[in-house]
Formats: C-alpha cells, structure tokens, sequence
C-alpha cells in the first residue's frame, strides 16, 4: 500500500492542564475521504487543531506527505500542501468574494502566481453561483454560500489533504443538505478530505473509512461497510441503550423509583418521527454508490 | 467659518494620520497601542538631533527618525506582544503604557525637559486662507494625510500580503488557516503603526514652536478620539474622525473664544469622546466584531 | 503574639497608632529629620495613592490610566474647605470630603465602564485626566488659576502639624485608615466579588454578584481612596495647582501597581517605598547621574512584567513558595488519572437564608421556551416540570437545544417566550443571581468557577448571597459583618474538609485536574443551599471509572442530602443509572419523555443522537 497523505501517530493533546486525546491514530491514503466521528467532548476538534497545528502535540507526530510537521506554525502547514473548511466556515466577512479566494490562494500565489488564473478559473466552473457573487462581500452572503466560499477557498490553494471541520455546525437542515451536496460533489473530483461531523448520519454520505473517537482515543477504526448499526451506537458511546447492559444498567438504578406520569410525547414524538423515516434509505443509497471499496488502515 | 474649516482641516489632518496608526495596530492585533504618541516624540528628538546638531538634510533626520522609531514598533511587537499570545488585550494595551513611560522618562533622562524645536521641511511664508496663514508644512501635512491614506487603501487591496492584513484582522485563526504569516502581519502593524506616528509628529513640530518630552500627548490623545469617533476598524473612518475632531476642536476654540473658561477645545473633544462612546459605540464607520471581547 | 495574625484588622490599626505616635517623637528627638519626615510623606502618600488605584485594577480588574486626576479631585476638595480658603472647616471634615468628592469623580468616571470594554475604558480615563489638568483644575474656581490653591497643615486648637515630622504622623494613621480599609475590601465578599468579576463576569453573576453594582462600586471606593490620598500629599507640600496631577504621574501609579504585583498590598507599599527611596539614596551610592532613571526602571519592569508574568513581583514571589510547597507535598493528581468522588458534605442551613416552601410537587417549571439565535431556533417551545426529590435527566445529541433550555432556566439567557417557575413562584422577569438566591444551583459545562481564585476563596464566593451582611458593613468589619465572615469560613471549611479537598485549600482551581474541578463546583454549588441543582454535563473531560462514582454521588445527592436535581448528560450509563425520569431533545424540542426504560426502547431517540442514520 502507498504510503499516506496524513498521518497521525500516538499523538497526545489538550488544553492546559487537562488532557484530551490520549494516544491519537489515524492515517489518511490519497483520495480517501476519511470521517472522524464521535460525541461531544470525544476530542475531534482537537484532533483537528493538532493537525492544523493550532494546539501543539503533546506527544507524537503529525505527517504530512511523509514529512514530519509537527513542529510547523499553520500556515507553514498550508504551504506544505493542508487545506482548511473551518468550522462556522470563517469567510472574511470585510472582503469580497474573490478577495477570500485569492486570499486562498495565498501559499499558492508565492509559489507560482502564473497557476493562481488556472485555479481560479477552475473554481469559478465548479462554483458558478460563487462567480455571479465575485464582487460582493462575503459576510452578506447566506450561510449555505458561504460554506460553499469556504470550501472553494480550501480548494483553490490545491491542497493534499482537505480538513473539513463541522460543516453543518451552526447551520439550519436544510443548509446542511446544501452543504453536504457541495462536498459530495467535491467528492466525485478524488480530493482528500478529512471531515470531523457531529452528524452522523449526514457524514456517513460521504466518507469511505470511519474512525469513531470516544473519550479521547480511538474507538473504532475501519472501512465504511463493515461499520454496522450497533457497533457505531455502542462506539460512540451511546450504545448501551441497545445492547443487553442496558438491563443491567437499569438494574443499577435506585430502587426508590416511582413510575413517572406519561406527559404527552406521543403527539409530539410523530411529526420528527415522520421525518426521519424519509430520510432513512438515502444513507442506504449513497453507501452502496461508492465505487471504490475503502481501504482498511492499521491503526 | 471658513477660519473654522481651514484651522480643522489641518489640525484633523494629522489626528487623522494619527487615527489612522492607531487603527493599523488595533485591526492587527486588537490593543490600542498608548506608546504611539511618544514614540514619535522620540523621532522628533532624533530628527532634532541630526538636523539641529549634525547639520543634516531635514529629509535625512526625518527618514532616520522614521525607520528606527518603526524599528522600534516592530521589536516591541516581537518581544512583547507576541510573548502575551492570547493575554487579555487589556494586558498588552498595559505592556504599550509601560513602553510610554519607558520612552517618557528616558527622554527626560537623556534630552532633558527644557523644549526643543524643529525647523519645517521649507521654508516661506506660506498661504493666507480664509484670513489663516497656512504655512507650507501644513499644506504638505494635508497632502501627505492624503497620501498615506490612498497609499494604504492601495496597499491593503492590491497586495496579497495587504489582503492578509485585512483578513487577520477579520479573523486571525481563519487568516493563519489560509496561510497568511499571521506574525509578520503584526510585525508589519506594530512597524507602520509608530512609523506614521512619527510622520504625523514631523509635520506638526514645526507648528508648535517648542516642544518637550510628553508635549504631543494631548495631541495624541486626540487622534485616539479621532480613531474612536471614526470607529476604531476603519481607515477611510480615521481620517473622517480626524477632520470632525479638528472641526469640533476649531469650532469650539472660536465659540468659547471669549469664555473664561481654560482648556475649552480638550473638555470639547472630552465630550465629543464620551457622546461618541455612549450614543455609537462602534463610531462612524466602524463594524460590531465581536472578536476583540 | 498570635493575636496579631488571627485578627488582620486590629493589627493594622495598632501598628499604624504605634507608628504615627513614633513619627513625631523621632521627629522632635531629631533621629527623623525635617527632609527625611518629607521624603518619607511623600513615599507614604504615594502608597494610599497605589493603594486606591490598587483596588480598582488589581481587584477589580477595571483599568484606569488617569488616576492622578482623582488625588488632583482630593486634594482640590480639601482645599476649598480647609481655612485658607472660603469655608473654613476643620482637617477632619476634609478628609470624608475628599474622599467623597474623590469617590464621585470616580463614579463618574466609571459610568462609560458598564457598557465599555476595557480599552475604550482606559481611552476614556486619560481622556478624563487631561481634561482635569488643562481644563476644569486650572479654572479660577476650582484651581485657583496659575498660582493653585494653598493646602494648609491641619491645626488641632493651636497646635499646628508644621513639622514635617508630626504631619508625618498624620499622614501615617491615615495610610493605616486606608489600609484596614482595604483589608476589610479584600477579607470579605465585596473584595471577592471584585475579584471574580475580574476574572471571569460570568461565572461572578452565576454566583448571584450584582456585575454592574460592583463594578460602580469599585470605581467609588478607589475614587474615595485617591481622594484622601491626594489630599494626603496636597497638604505634605502645601500648594497645588493644575500641574500637580500630571499624565505621567498616573502612569507611574501603574507601575506601583503592577510591578508591585496587582492586588497586593505589601508590592504596592515596596514600589512605593523605592520610589520615594530612590532619588535620595541612589545619588550617594552611584553619583547624580543615576538620577531619573527610577521611572525608565519602573517603566521597562511593567513592561517585562506584562510580558513575562502578570502577576507581577509579589505573584512570582508567591508563585515560588507555592512550587516549594507543593514540591513537599506530592503533586496534583495526574490529570485524567481517576480519583475517587468524595462523598459530597451535608452543610448546615446558613443562618441568613430566607424560609422557603417546602412542600412536595413541582419545584421547577418551565413552559413553553422559546429562543431564537438570528434565524436559528436553538429551543423551541420546550416544556419541562422537575418533581421534588427526584433526579431528572435532560439527554439528545449536541445542538438539541440542552444548554440553552438550562440558560433560560437559570436566568443567563432571557428566552423570547415562555415562562419559569421556581418553587411556585413565577421568576421569569428575575436576574440570574436573584434566581441563584432563590434556591436555584447550577454547574456549567466549562466548569462554574473562578480559575484564578483558589478552592477555598471559590467556596467563599459561592456564598455570596448568603453571607447574611450588606456591603456597607462589610467596609468596616462590625460585628455581624465578622459573624457572618466567620460562618461562611466555617461552612467552607467544612465543604473542603468533607470532600477531602484540605490539601487544595489553597490551589487555584486552575490547578487542579478536571475532574477535581468538577468535585470542587458541586461543592460551590450546594454551599448556596439550593433547592434545585441544575448539573451541565458533570461527567464531561471525566475517565469512566470516575463517572460510575460520580453516579453514586448524584443518587446521594437526591437520597442523602435531599436535593431535586435536573442534569444534562451525553454519558448513557450515567444516566441510566441515576435518573428517575427522562426528558429527550433534538432540534430544540423535547421529542420524547418519560422513565428511562421507556425512553431508551424508543428508536426515535438513538435516531436523534445519530442525525438520523440508519445502516
């Protein structure tokens, strides 16, 4: 197998005193759209901050097409080929459209500005919308096209490795679809991505492996077809619901429990309910579209 | 009225390029840099020095008097400011009130309190406007007011690394994900920001006959509320506020000019500080950005 | 002589008797010499002037870059009153009067404050001082014009303070004043409450501290402080005038402070003492021409100082005895490393809480919220009631809505519709710290409390509004404002001792591993005696072994000490294991409710955590 894009090795971090990745793997191979899932406080956005390099490691190693970044400031790692979909997305609210894009472009342009017209012109056919917007500034833009600016801006800079992080945080439902199909569309090009979702089910459109982060270490690690149902409950974390501790679980419980007057959920529990069984085969459809079969990584 | 407008302009003009340093640091790194004033009071002394006791050229001792006191922004930023990472803002904006009193009390130690004066960059007579002699400095301090406005708005828009400064402004984790050199924009900040300081402390020296050390901080004070009024974010607004500032200083001046009253034009900017401060907060032209907090 | 430390306020005051009767004495045995009687006035006028600027950014955290302005206040106010001039009242008039015309300048001052962040703050400080120098002190009124005004030694019958000496007496009582002042600031809940809006306003109103009445009042009472301690030095050199109060000299205030070590009294009395120190003693040792460059040190300290360490000198001093000690003692628990939870403490009632009704039902209420960020509707219409006694749990996936229910709640946030209920009684219009004294507890996700304080000042800020004393009282320390001191130390004591926390009394809580941070909020919390707790993802950054304690605990807290609690957890097992009934959110409604076991066989809920995914 070809050596990764990414990799993270036995990394350590956190934030002052409290420690919150204990031992990180994860290794990303070229065109492999690699999904770091988990709960709140799991430790995926310091995952994302310790690649970014905006949080030191503690411990270990970052990679980079081989070659060690650990101790590299960001924007040197944006030189070296990481690319970056901020969470709340992060436009330059001030600046126009294209200003955000050439902003972008910035390692780029230092590098060879004869490939920053090229680029961009590639950008403007994939996002006509954002072309009609060009002058206009970016922050009176809708969420929806701003996430799409913002992964433009990613793209523009011809990166490696694409971090994706969040992208529905923030945003309404139907934004998120919105912002979704961009990164599907994205998909489809063979960029590589990283993308760090508190939607799972959102998420599992569109990644190939699935590394499942639970209380800061690495829960699960696989390809996207042999991730089942229970096993991704039970890795995040919530999984006990379903399985057979929940008895014992409840069994735990202080006995002096009284049976608690049924409110009125059953109205209320039928119009999301509704919504979801419409939702349920699309995740179906888009996990047996994908082409190629995902490559299990050691980890 | 005319007498009004000319004595503004040309006192607004230099707390526009003031307002206008004050607003390169504070967009770049969020503080409000309280050194600036007697910064360029130092390149003063230095120009001082070269020009009156060395016989140079006055372009020479200004030049001079410009790089190291813009030498002086940038070391201050990579020692100081870049050390406190993310302290409170208000903590830097402390380090700049030290590096103030360090400028303040060295200058008293070396030069001395007995005042100074500097010779324009011509001579003449100059221009009679609306019954007020504007000498040639002045016109020349309006034409460079103008010119470094119109050189920085090219420089920001035109220029990646102006681009840059813009967006770190904006968003400075965002502008470091894009690759921008977060640190030299501070740098570039800190620099431009003491180094204009020193322009505008150039051009106005000539008019006030003598000075001392700490003389321009009343003036810079008022290119402090000048930023404010203007909206602390924004260029074009810097200047704006300089002018009103001027006018509001002129205009008073000549209402109260019968007036008992000491100190009139300082508690008439006081005023318009604090209106400004409590009616619109964020000025003129300014944005409500929430990331300075 | 043990007496003396048990009781901060008497030795103050018995050291300054001793030392303003053993200026004059020395002064007239001609051990003290008129000059050195000058000198050191004028290193102890400096000190009150610290002092007053000491409590306003050191404590309070408020900056102030014009505070010569407000002894200028002091000193004029004294002025105008004392004999030379129109009113002709005695010294001792003066100096309430100084002190309140200080304390109102101040005050005014401090008004742009409530709705300026700190920069904008200090612009308008030094704004304000030139305003004072150039303008309104130079009047003819006021300033008396170019010449100043005369500041006369006080006179007590016919004996006149001349002798600097006996004024040096004077001057020494009153920095005594000052300082027992101040020491009442800083032992009681005024100074803490300073001290928490400082560090972080949030968690100081979560605690029930009236933000903007504070903040007002620290402006006040270092206004007052500067007021006497400008009329201090005003009459030490017995003329002043526009001049006197320079810019520059409100700057010089800062380095006393902060080199000094903001908040610290003893640096501020040493950067003093070096100042007035320096241009006498310095000459003979390195000749003239070491002369002047005691600002240009002070001046480039600061700067290192905000650069290197905040805290200043006496915080790197006391930054050193702390490692030394904790060298000794073996170090913080390795953070993510499981401790043990304690047993939580049974507190007695504080004396000073209001009856509440006790009866059982309903004890919190809260119909129909709605909040809305921008066009995001974060909660919305949630409904949910919490039995007495009962523990009852509120779970969904991130961005359900959970945090910002709590927040309409606890007050934090006020909700665009929808009303709460607190034990029966409609709070929906109420501040958050009236809530909190209401019998409403809550923790926070990032952890409720002040991280610079330590354990032991943390538990005593939690008891803020119970402390049973008004803040005027606090000032100076009579007897029930002591009584209530000593029970709130007491009840503090007893919390950290039943959690097992003695050897922490004293460690930031910065300090201490997450987990102990966690211990160390439910402490806070249930020292206000709430009726309720409302608990933010208590496990959260926890190992699992320590959350399977933290579930003994939280049935404790229901079985054992009583208390109704309602809790967000993402930690199932947790949940499961300690909760009577469940409320279940997503996309800002509550979808599903009711015991647990018949909450988890519903799918819709494991829908809700995954987004909707189905495999």
């Amino acid at each position: 197998m070809s050596e990764p894009v990414l990799e993270i090795e036995d990394v350590d971090a956190g934030f002052g005193a409290s420690q919150i990745l204990f031992g990180i793997n994860l290794a990303v191979a070229q065109g492999e759209i690699a999904g770091v899932l988990g709960l709140n406080g799991a430790g995926k956005s310091v995952t994302m901050k310790v690649i970014a390099g905006l949080i030191p490691a503690w411990k270990g190693a970052v990679r980079l097409n081989g070659r060690d970044i650990t101790g590299l400031a960001p924007e040197q790692r944006v030189g070296l080929g990481l690319g970056h979909v901020p969470q709340g997305r992060q436009v330059f609210p001030e600046l126009t459209v294209e200003e955000n894009l050439r902003l972008g472009a910035y390692t780029l342009r230092r590098r060879d500005k004869s490939r920053y017209a090229p680029s961009l012109a590639a950008t403007w056919e994939r996002f006509p919308k954002l072309y009609e917007r060009r002058r206009q500034a970016a922050g009176t833009m809708s969420g929806g096209e701003q996430a799409a600016l913002a992964v433009a801006r990613a793209l523009i800079n011809e990166p490696t490795v694409v971090l994706v992080d969040e992208p529905s945080a923030g945003l309404a439902p139907l934004i998120v679809r919105d912002v979704f199909d961009t990164l599907k569309q994205v998909a489809t090009t063979g960029v590589t991505m990283i993308l760090v979702e508190q939607n799972v089910a959102a998420a599992l459109q569109l990644v190939d492996t699935v590394t499942l982060l639970q209380t800061g270490t690495v829960a699960w690690h696989g390809p996207l077809a042999e991730l089942d149902r229970s096993m991704l409950a039970t890795r995040l974390g919530i999984g006990r619901m379903l399985g057979p501790s929940t008895a014992a679980a409840a069994n735990k419980r202080a006995v002096k429990k009284k049976a608690v007057p049924e409110k009125k959920p059953a109205a209320k529990k039928a119009a999301p309910a509704k919504k979801v069984a419409a939702k349920k085969t699309v995740p179906q459809k888009a996990a047996a579209t994908k082409k190629a079969a995902p490559r299990k990584r050691a980890t | 009225m005319g007498e009004v407008f000319v004595l503004g302009a040309i006192a607004g003009g230099i707390y526009g390029l003031f307002a206008v340093a004050t607003v390169l640091v504070y967009r770049g790194s969020g503080v409000l840099n309280f050194a600036q004033g007697e910064v360029g009071t130092l390149g003063l002394f230095l120009a001082v020095w070269l020009i009156n006791d060395h016989g140079m050229p006055w372009v020479v001792g200004a030049l001079a008097a410009v790089v190291v006191t813009t030498a002086i922004g940038v070391l201050f930023e990579r020692f100081v400011v870049r050390k406190m990472g993310d302290a409170p803002r208000v903590s830097v904006a402390v380090a700049t009130v030290g590096l103030l009193l360090f400028v303040l009390s060295g200058e008293l130690v070396r030069v001395g309190a007995s005042p100074k004066s500097l010779p324009g960059p011509f001579s003449g007579n100059g221009w009679r406007i609306a019954g007020v002699v504007v000498s040639p400095t002045q016109a020349l301090s309006l034409v460079v007011a103008l010119g470094v406005g119109v050189a920085l708005a090219t420089l920001l828009r035109r220029t990646d690394f102006g681009l840059g400064v813009l967006a770190a402004a904006q968003d400075p984790s965002a502008a470091q994900l894009v690759g921008v050199p977060v640190n030299r924009v501070s740098a570039f900040v800190w620099g431009a920001g003491a180094g204009l300081s020193t322009v505008a402390c150039l051009l106005v020296a000539p008019g006030l006959g003598a000075f001392a050390p700490g003389a321009l901080g009343r003036l810079f004070l008022f290119g402090l509320a000048a930023a404010i009024v203007g909206g602390l974010t924004s260029l074009p607004g810097a200047f704006v506020g300089g002018l009103v500032v001027g006018l509001v200083e002129a205009s008073s001046g000549r209402i109260f000019a019968e007036s008992s009253l000491p100190g009139v034009k300082t508690l008439a900017v006081f005023i318009l500080l604090l209106v400004t401060l409590l009616v619109r907060p964020h000025g003129l032209f300014g944005t409500r950005e929430s990331r300075h907090g | 002589m043990s007496w003396l430390n048990a009781r901060p306020g008497t030795r103050v005051i018995v050291v300054g008797v001793i030392a303003a009767l053993l200026a004059p004495a020395l002064g007239r045995a001609g051990i003290v010499t008129d000059y050195a009687a000058l000198i050191l006035g004028t290193g102890v006028a400096l000190a009150a002037a610290g002092l007053s600027l000491n409590l306003l950014m050191g404590y309070a955290g408020q900056i102030s870059l014009g505070q010569a302005s407000l002894l200028g206040v002091g000193a004029f106010a004294s002025g105008l009153l004392t004999p030379a001039t129109k009113l002709g009242l005695p010294f001792l008039v003066a100096i309430p009067a100084a002190a309140l015309a200080g304390a109102a300048a101040a005050f005014l001052v401090g008004l742009p404050a409530l709705r300026l962040r700190g920069l904008y703050l200090a612009v308008v400080t030094i704004a304000f001082a030139f305003t004072m120098t150039e303008s309104l002190l130079k009047t003819q009124s006021i300033g008396g014009g170019s010449a100043g005004i005369n500041l006369p030694r006080p006179q007590v019958n016919d004996f006149i303070f001349t002798r600097n000496a006996d004024y040096l007496g004077v001057l020494l009582a009153l920095l005594a004043f000052i300082w027992w002042f101040d020491t009442n600031v800083t032992r009681t809940t005024l100074g803490r409450a300073f001290r928490a809006i400082k560090s972080d306003e949030a968690v100081a109103a979560s605690f029930g501290v009236n933000v903007t009445a504070y903040k007002l009042g620290a402006f006040a009472l270092s206004g007052a402080i500067a007021g006497i301690a400008g009329l201090m030095s005003g009459h030490l050199v017995q003329t002043v005038n526009s001049d006197s109060f320079p810019y520059d000299r409100s700057l010089l205030l800062v380095v006393v402070v902060v080199v000094g070590g903001l908040g610290s009294r003893v640096g501020v009395l040493a950067a003093a003492a070096f100042y007035a120190l320096y241009p006498v003693l310095m000459p003979h040792l390195f000749g003239d021409r070491i002369l002047g460059y005691d600002v240009v040190i002070g001046a480039a300290l600061l700067i290192v100082t905000m650069a290197r360490n905040p805290s200043g000198l006496a915080g790197a001093i006391r930054q050193q005895l702390a490692e030394r000690r904790e060298r000794a003692v073996p170090t913080v628990a390795p953070t993510g490393g499981v401790m043990a939870m304690p047993k939580l403490p049974s507190l007695p009632r504080p004396t000073a809480l209001p009856e509440r009704p006790t009866a059982d039902g309903i004890v919190l209420s809260a119909r129909d919220i709605r909040v809305r960020f921008g066009g995001l509707v974060a909660v919305d219409d949630a409904s949910i009631d919490v039995t007495r006694g009962r523990i009852v749990g509120l779970i969904g996936p991130n961005g359900a809505g959970k945090t910002t229910l709590f927040n309409a709640i606890s007050g934090r946030h006020k909700p665009d519709s929808g009303r709460v209920e607190l034990l029966g009684v409609d709070v929906s219009s109420r501040s958050a710290a009236q809530r909190a004294a209401a019998g409403l507890g809550r923790t926070f996700q990032n952890i409720g409390l002040v991280r610079d304080l330590s354990v032991n000042e943390n538990f005593l800020l939690a008891q803020h509004t119970v402390a049973g004393y008004d803040p005027v009282s606090a000032l100076t320390y009579f007897r029930h404002a002591g009584r209530g001191e000593t029970e709130l130390r007491e009840r503090a004591a007893q919390a950290i001792a039943a959690l097992g926390f003695e050897r922490y009394t004293d460690t930031p809580v910065a300090n201490l591993s997450i987990g102990q941070q966690r211990i160390v909020e439910l402490g806070a919390v249930l020292l206000t005696a709430p009726e309720v707790v409302l608990l933010d993802e208590p496990a959260a950054g926890m190992a699992p072994a320590a959350a399977e304690n933290l579930a003994e605990r939280l049935v404790d807290l229901r079985n054992e000490l009583g208390r109704t609690v309602l809790l967000i957890e993402h930690n199932i097992p947790l949940v499961l294991a300690t909760c009577d009934e469940l409320y279940v959110m997503a996309a800002g409604r509550v979808i599903a409710h009711g015991t647990p076991d018949e909450v988890i066989q519903d799918d819709l809920v494991l829908e809700a955590y995954l987004g909707g995914a189905v495999l």
